[in-house]
């Protein structure tokens, strides 16, 4: 037969049935939807959780503080233990593998003074050679600290937040570009030299952040060198006693934080930080979780899916049966007419192949559509369903369905091949049918 | 048997047994005949006499269980199931009993189909199905489903359906077994005049000893041996032995 003949003899032995071929096509339209729609909500999940992440900072760095928090089997706060974070540590863990950077961190409290207001803010001094790796945002304006000049100051977005009267009610917003500001560290920590003029540091390089809804916006950034500079040169304001516990602090750091090559080598690297006998953190540690629920509940959609396509290739290879049943006796003259066995198969996978066909098409078109209502109206119950904190919860807009190009050949495919492996074996019981048998049969 | 190229069909020693439960059935036993070329031979016999199941044997639409049936020379029981489709589609035609059209399809679709086997373009065959109907007289009934049709009508485009390949043989199975008397003669009619016109040959199973008339050659099936073979061809000048039709002949 022609392929033109196999089209037109299948598509009417179909439409002769219109019904069942009907019920049929409807069982691949509900499978078939079900898979895009499942797939298209992990895509959608995905997508919400980068989103979610990002406003965290980076997935792939791991921190590890002076004092290391211990969990017990269940993951509950159990205690928290001093941990010596010095050059030493450093270097063991600079030599572990997938470790991209790492920089020591060293926290200070200062004071900015402008005029008569003054704000208190937390600066946080690391290297300047791996500000890139931990993905500092765009400044709005200022450079980042270079090796030529690496007096720059980064504030944060929200910082500084507003400064106040010393002893006043006053407050002020300080414009960072045009007002002069004056850097001190924490007057109340150690004890000056009174012979001794105080440290202060008019700031001149600074640069500020873009807003990235992460812990950049509420910190100060420099290097760490310079910070060591300018620290040193602190120190030596103090009285003698103070200065020797003041520079003992550079020794040791407060944090040391480390870059990941890849997200799926964080766990491992902070186990090799545990054998170290160091706790560290991550904020995957924290993600890891929602990720594992939400991988979970992809694969019980996905399960669902393929029952239902698997519902619908039974209900295909039902039909196919039936439909060879009642047309015996046309297989049977055909055969005598001189039709090949091949034409015969071809013939009703053809029929199988179409209702699967017509049923991914539809469930193709169904499953837009779907897309579209559960993104519009799907709030209620898929934000919740999808971020395991309120951020993702009521932006406007937000995305639960995404269908990438694949996704409705996938469908298509998916429907198809069901459609074909469902009537195989119907169209292969048609062609062992003898004719002489067939023929006798009554309609 | 002097000239083995005048014969087109040749069957020898052919018997089929049925296994019914414990019982075996001969349903024929040890037939052997030729038909030569152009031929109208009627299978003549009671029902349950085994001559419809010789004529499926000889279609190869049943397995022969010894002997051989040489249709051109070939031996149809060796073919391959493609093989024999094919020889099917290029030498025989069929005509049956019970139409055996197909009724979701109008008679033109019907007339066509064994040209759709044959790979036949559309335009092609939808001419040659047009003209054959309207050589049974059903030009005017093309786009008419079986269902809407009487039985003459649907034997027509039954016997339509069977010469429009041209096939060298033609196979009918009591072909006007559904059919009052004075259809059954137009049907008969239309077949014998096609095959003369052609050249074809004709199998026709009955058993209705009007229509034995009609034939070149009879072959008298009993109880699956041959009874008799009357070759009327070879008596055509002798009327008589047409009025005494069943006048006892030594078998062969």
């Amino acid at each position: 037969m022609r392929i033109s003949d196999l089209l037109r003899m299948g598509i009417r032995s179909l439409f002769r049935r219109k019904i069942r071929t009907l019920l049929t096509v409807l069982g691949v339209v509900i499978g078939c939807l079900f898979i895009i729609i499942t797939i298209s909500i992990g895509h959608g999940m995905d997508r919400s959780f980068e989103t979610q992440v990002k406003e965290y900072g980076s997935l792939t760095t791991i921190t590890v503080r002076n004092y290391g928090i211990i969990y017990d089997d269940d993951g509950n706060w159990a205690g928290s233990r001093e941990q010596k974070l010095d050059e030493n540590l450093l270097k063991q863990i600079e030599a572990l593998d997938h470790v991209r950077a790492v920089t020591p961190v060293l926290n200070a409290y200062v004071q900015l003074v402008s005029g008569k207001y003054q704000s208190g803010v937390n600066v946080m001094a690391m290297k300047k050679e791996v500000f890139e790796d931990f993905e500092f945002p765009e400044l709005s304006f200022g450079e980042y600290p270079t090796d030529e000049d690496s007096s720059t100051i980064i504030f944060g977005y929200y910082m500084p937040w507003e400064f106040y009267e010393e002893y006043g009610r006053g407050s002020k917003q300080v414009d960072l570009q045009k007002d002069s500001i004056i850097f001190k560290f924490n007057p109340w920590q150690y004890r000056r030299n009174e012979r001794k003029r105080e440290f202060t540091l008019p700031l001149r390089n600074i640069a500020k952040m873009e807003e990235t809804n992460s812990e950049f916006d509420y910190n100060i950034y420099m290097d760490l060198e310079y910070f060591k500079k300018i620290y040193l040169q602190y120190c030596n304001t103090l009285t003698l006693e103070d200065r020797k516990k003041a520079v003992k602090v550079l020794d040791e750091y407060e944090q040391i934080k480390l870059n990941v090559d890849n997200i799926d080598n964080v766990a491992e690297v902070q186990d090799k930080i545990r054998d170290l006998g160091f706790q560290s953190e991550s904020l995957l540690q924290y993600l890891q979780p929602t990720i594992d629920a939400s991988k979970t509940l992809q694969l019980i959609f996905f399960f669902l899916g393929a029952v239902s396509m698997f519902v619908s290739s039974i209900s295909i290879a039902n039909t196919m049966v039936m439909s060879i049943y009642e047309r015996t006796k046309e297989i049977g003259v055909m055969k005598v007419l001189g039709c090949v066995v091949k034409d015969i198969r071809s013939l009703f996978l053809f029929e199988a192949g179409m209702i699967g066909f017509i049923g991914g098409v539809a469930g193709v078109g169904i499953s837009f559509l779907a897309s579209y209502l559960i993104n519009k109206y799907g709030q209620p119950i898929f934000g919740a369903l999808m971020s395991g904190g309120a951020p993702m919860g009521d932006v406007p807009g937000a995305t639960y369905s995404i269908i990438p190009l694949y996704l409705p050949l996938l469908g298509l495919g998916i429907s198809v091949g069901v459609g074909l492996l469902s009537g195989y074996f119907p169209a292969r019981r048609a062609t062992k049918i003898s004719a002489i048998e067939a023929m006798r049969t009554e309609n | 048997m002097k000239d083995k190229q005048e014969y087109i069909i040749e069957v020898k020693n052919a018997k089929k047994i049925y296994r019914m439960g414990k019982e075996r059935i001969t349903a024929v036993d040890d037939v052997s005949f030729f038909i030569k070329k152009g031929e109208f031979c009627c299978l003549y016999g009671a029902s349950g006499s085994g001559k419809s199941t010789l004529l499926n044997l000889m279609a190869g639409i049943e397995k022969l269980t010894s002997g051989q049936i040489m249709i051109k020379g070939r031996n149809i029981h060796r073919m391959s199931e493609k093989g024999l489709a094919k020889f099917r589609q290029n030498t025989l035609g069929f005509v049956f009993q019970s139409y055996n059209l197909l009724n979701s399809m109008t008679a033109l679709e019907n007339v066509e189909l064994p040209l759709v086997f044959k790979h036949i373009r559309i335009k092609k065959r939808r001419k040659l199905a047009r003209e054959m109907l309207n050589n049974v007289g059903l030009g005017d009934r093309l786009k008419h489903k079986p269902t809407e049709m009487s039985g003459g009508q649907q034997q027509r485009v039954g016997i339509a359906r069977a010469f429009v390949s041209n096939p060298e043989i033609v196979f009918a199975d009591e072909p006007t077994g559904n059919l009052d008397s004075k259809t059954s003669m137009e049907v008969m009619d239309i077949i014998k005049n096609m095959a003369k016109a052609n050249n074809q040959t004709i199998v026709m199973v009955t058993h209705d000893q009007n229509l034995t008339k009609y034939a070149d050659r009879i072959i008298h099936i009993f109880d699956g041996k041959i009874e008799e073979i009357i070759d009327l061809s070879k008596a055509d000048e002798d009327e008589s032995l047409i009025e005494t039709d069943m006048m006892p002949v030594e078998q062969t």
